[in-house]
Formats: structure tokens, C-alpha cells, sequence
């Protein structure tokens, strides 16, 4: 059996924090123990030492006074400008001094002129009549309607132009059929049939009759057209 | 900022215990970072510990610049009473915050020596690491240690001395 050493009061003293925060070693330890709890003078200073550490532990942190984050912005970054008289009526002004202020009047200017003018408003002949909300509305109706209506009339070109493109093109493919068929003569047989046997579906059948008839008009309506292609 | 505000405050506050110079020298500490930021290194240990250090120089040198007011305070009263001091040095919402031990242990905090007593608010207020402390302080961790002890001990003495223990 190994006996403990005998600690004085200034080593417990030295020791105090280490014991409270468990770094001693278990020999250490048992020394400390045995000392404290036979010493009369260690014993309440290991008591105040424990009951002050939980005192101190439960301590909240101050909340600062708000005015001291601005007093330190002041102290740091100077004082703020204090602006008076017409100076300080007109202040608000500073804050249109801005970009985004001016791209926001930029975009509702244009706004503004691109509805009137598509109300049928006209710049080259300004009238104050022309701005009435009945006006407007009756403009602003019968440039809807000749929107639709041109883009109606754009459409049917497109279409005429495609037709136009699509029987010439049939033709061109149609002059070497009838030199082959000069040569060796084919049984007869219905426009888009391609061999001897039936049309693979009545849907093309129908579509070529019907390109056969539009061909026969064109043909009608621009013969000298029909006739360079041919030759 | 704002939390770097309420760290610089908390120690100055606990360290003067008083909310006037807290504010004045948290200014000051500010000021002092501004105007020397440029010698700020990261070897100091961050910014943070930079700041606690500045701070601390601060504090000494408004303790010593306070010392001779001290003294003739306690001239003229020489057997302060616990209760009148600490209403004499604190706003009545300051004194609802704190709770009956720690207004105590903030009166005995001012008691303590300037040492002691920033090597305690680091280590037991602010939970600082030992080797934090001894970056802030400049010290080797042998003394930081020590004077944490040691402040630990006189802490709990001066409250004995005002009648504060374990019940």
C-alpha cells in the first residue's frame, strides 16, 4: 500500500484550477482530496473558489447601448452632416440623384410613347381631340384590326408563294416523265401514281388531282410563265 | 461589428465596471483599431484576438491614468459599502440585469489587481482558450495560468471579505 504524499496549503493553492478543471493526475488527485478534506483553511477556500467559478459562469453578456455603434461610427468615420434650412427641405431631392431614378423615368416615358403612338396618335399632326379616351379606344381598335388584317394578307402571300414554288417544282419533276413516256409509253395513270400498281392511299390520290387542277389554273392564268418552263 | 461592439463592451464594462467608461473606451478601442489597421498582421492570431489585445492596452493605461482618482475615492471613503457603490456606479436597469452574485462579483472584480483581473474576465467571461489569453496578453502560458489561478483565489477572498460564500 502506497501512502499519499502530504500537500501543503500553498501547493493546493497552486493546484486550485487544475483540480477544478480535472487536470490533475489520479495520484495528484487522491493527495488533493486527502489534504482538503482534513485542512480547515483549504477546505472553504476550495468552496468559494467552486460557488465564485459558478458565479462567474452565469454572468450574461451586457447588452450594449445602441446609441455606441453610431458613437463609434462617428469617432471613426467623422461625424455625421447635419443639413439645415432650405438645404434640409430640399434633401430629399439628393435621393432622385440616382440611376435606377433615371432608368425608371426612361421606361415609363417610352411606355408612354409607344402606347400613344399605337393608339394612332400623330406626332406629325398633334391634336388635343386625338387624345380623348373615346378616340383612343377607337384608335387604338382600328390599329388592332389592321395589325390582324396585314398579317392576314402577309399570311395568304406566304401561301401563294409556297404554291406557286410547289407546282413548279412539280413540273420540273412532270417534263421528264413525259419524255419517258414518249419513248415507251406507260399504261395510264392517275397524277402522284408512281407505278403500275394503285395509289398507295386515296389521301394521295386526292392531292395529286388537286395539284393537277391547280396546275391546269395556273397554267391558264400565267401560260407565257408555263410555257418558258416547259421549254 | 455589432458583435465585435458587444465583445469590446462586455470586457471593458467588466473590467471598469462602469457602463460610462465602457462606452468611452469601447470608442476608443475602435478608434485605435482604425487608425492602426494597417499594422495588423495575421500573426497576431486573428482579428479578434488583435482586438482583445489592443483593448487590454487600452484598459491599463486607463487604470493607470485612473489610479490617483481611486485613491482619493478611497480617502474620502475608506469602508465602501457594497450596495451604495454599486448603486453609485450603475443605472437602475443595469442593476435589474445583473443578479445579486454577480453585481457582487463585478464589485470584486474592480477590487482585484488590473492583472488578475483581465487574466480572470478572458478565461472565465469571455471563455477564452489558454492559448488565446497568452497571445492577447503577450505572456508566456505558464503565467497565464498562474494569474488566472491566483486571480480565482483573490476573487474568492475579496467576496468572503464582503460577506459572499457558498451557503
Amino acid at each position: 500500500m502506497t501512502t499519499l504524499p502530504n500537500w501543503t496549503h500553498e501547493q493546493i493553492e497552486a493546484r486550485l484550477t487544475d483540480y477544478l478543471e480535472g487536470l490533475l493526475q489520479p495520484e495528484e488527485q487522491r493527495a488533493f482530496d486527502a489534504h482538503v478534506s482534513t485542512c480547515t483553511q483549504c477546505e472553504p477556500l476550495l468552496a468559494s473558489v467552486s460557488h465564485l467559478l459558478t458565479g462567474l459562469h452565469s454572468m450574461d453578456e451586457i447588452e450594449p447601448p445602441p446609441r455606441l455603434i453610431y458613437a463609434i461610427l462617428d469617432k471613426t468615420l467623422g461625424p455625421r452632416e447635419t443639413v439645415t434650412g432650405w438645404r434640409a427641405a430640399f434633401a430629399w431631392l439628393r435621393a432622385l440623384a440616382n440611376p435606377r431614378v433615371g432608368y425608371g423615368c426612361a421606361s415609363v416615358v417610352a411606355t408612354f410613347l409607344i402606347l400613344v403612338s399605337g393608339s394612332g396618335f400623330s406626332w406629325r399632326k398633334p391634336r388635343l381631340a386625338d387624345l380623348k379616351p373615346a378616340s383612343i379606344y377607337h384608335n387604338a381598335d382600328r390599329q388592332v384590326h389592321l395589325v390582324y388584317a396585314r398579317g392576314t394578307k402577309f399570311v395568304s402571300d406566304l401561301r401563294v408563294v409556297y404554291e406557286i414554288q410547289s407546282r413548279l417544282s412539280q413540273d420540273d419533276q412532270q417534263i421528264p416523265s413525259q419524255d419517258r413516256n414518249r419513248t415507251q409509253p406507260a399504261p395510264k395513270s392517275d397524277p402522284g401514281q408512281t407505278d403500275r400498281t394503285n395509289p398507295s392511299s386515296p389521301k394521295q390520290q386526292n392531292r395529286a388531282n388537286g395539284i393537277e387542277r391547280n396546275l391546269q389554273m395556273l397554267a391558264a392564268d400565267l401560260p407565257l410563265f408555263v410555257e418558258r418552263r416547259i421549254q | 461589428m455589432r458583435r465585435h461592439t458587444r465583445r469590446i463592451y462586455n470586457i471593458c464594462y467588466r473590467f471598469t465596471g462602469n457602463g460610462t467608461d465602457a462606452e468611452d473606451l469601447s470608442q476608443e478601442v475602435f478608434l485605435r483599431v482604425y487608425k492602426t489597421l494597417g499594422s495588423y498582421r495575421s500573426a497576431y492570431g486573428g482579428f479578434a484576438t488583435w482586438m482583445t489585445s489592443v483593448t487590454r492596452n487600452l484598459l491599463i493605461d486607463h487604470y493607470r491614468r485612473t489610479k490617483r482618482d481611486r485613491v482619493t475615492d478611497s480617502l474620502d471613503d475608506a469602508m465602501p459599502v457594497v450596495e451604495n457603490k454599486a448603486s453609485s456606479a450603475r443605472r437602475p436597469d443595469e442593476l435589474a440585469l445583473l443578479g445579486e452574485l454577480n453585481s457582487q462579483i463585478q464589485v470584486a472584480l474592480t477590487r482585484l489587481s488590473p492583472e488578475l483581473r483581465e487574466a480572470v474576465i478572458l478565461r472565465d467571461l469571455q471563455q477564452l482558450e489558454y492559448g488565446e489569453i497568452q497571445r492577447t496578453l503577450a505572456v508566456p502560458e505558464g503565467t497565464v495560468k498562474s494569474r488566472i489561478n491566483r486571480g480565482r483565489i483573490e476573487l474568492a477572498r475579496i467576496l468572503q471579505q464582503m460577506g459572499v460564500g457558498p451557503s
